[in-house]
């Protein structure tokens, strides 16, 4: 990864967690003084990367891992707001991302139960769940929604 | 990856599949803190691939299911 890449990462980050929405090309190259262009290149490097995920066919951001840009399951309340994330372990990692306290809300994958774990600390309050991965970890990336 | 109430309703999901692996809510926690904490960071870097295993394999989750490559 360039140091562009690297720039353009950064921004994209900062700019999600300040506002709370994945910034389009555009609006990083205004941010940033760049060419439309050399930001929507940089996306597609930064996907193929696995430094951020873009829906399929676009240059919408999807995942900024741990973070969720579109609604889902996972709630997280951490650092005096509400964030979606992407499974379980990204939920306790919006936590550790914020270096924030926070509040997981979601439901048992079997019965639709409602879940919650408090973060205190770097510590779960609720320790009672069970974690399952079901995918090996050389596969995660062969279709990280899935995942 | 998901969190299931009880070993029982994780059984019951995967309804004869093959399971994959399973932890703690403390070991994913403590995982999601080692893998992720600097993910915000200004001079964040990509981790290694190294770097990575490292942490899975710090927290006990070794063996074949765990090996990022």
């Amino acid at each position: 990864m360039d140091a562009l890449d690297l720039t353009i990462r950064n921004q994209v980050y900062s700019n999600f967690v300040r506002t709370g929405r994945a910034p389009h090309p555009s609006e990083v190259a205004i941010d940033l003084d760049l060419g439309p262009s050399d930001v929507e290149e940089s996306y597609q490097r930064l996907h193929d990367a696995h430094a951020l995920v873009l829906d399929r066919d676009a240059l919408e951001i999807r995942m900024l891992n741990p973070f969720s840009c579109v609604p889902s399951a996972w709630r997280v309340e951490a650092a005096g707001r509400t964030w979606f994330s992407n499974c379980a372990w990204d939920s306790f990692a919006v936590c550790a991302a914020l270096h924030s306290d926070g509040r997981i809300e979601s439901t048992c994958a079997d019965c639709g139960e409602p879940l919650a774990v408090d973060v205190r600390d770097r510590k779960p309050v609720q320790r009672d769940y069970l974690f399952h991965v079901l995918v090996p970890a050389r596969q995660w990336w062969d279709d990280i929604v899935f995942t | 990856m998901n969190l299931f109430r009880s070993e029982e309703h994780l059984e019951r999901w995967l309804a004869g599949r093959e399971p994959g692996a399973s932890t703690s809510v403390d070991t994913l926690c403590d995982l999601a803190h080692a893998w992720y904490s600097d993910r915000l960071d200004p001079d964040w870097r990509p981790h290694t691939l190294e770097h990575n295993q490292a942490i899975l394999d710090r927290l006990g989750l070794t063996g074949t299911f765990w090996r990022l490559a």
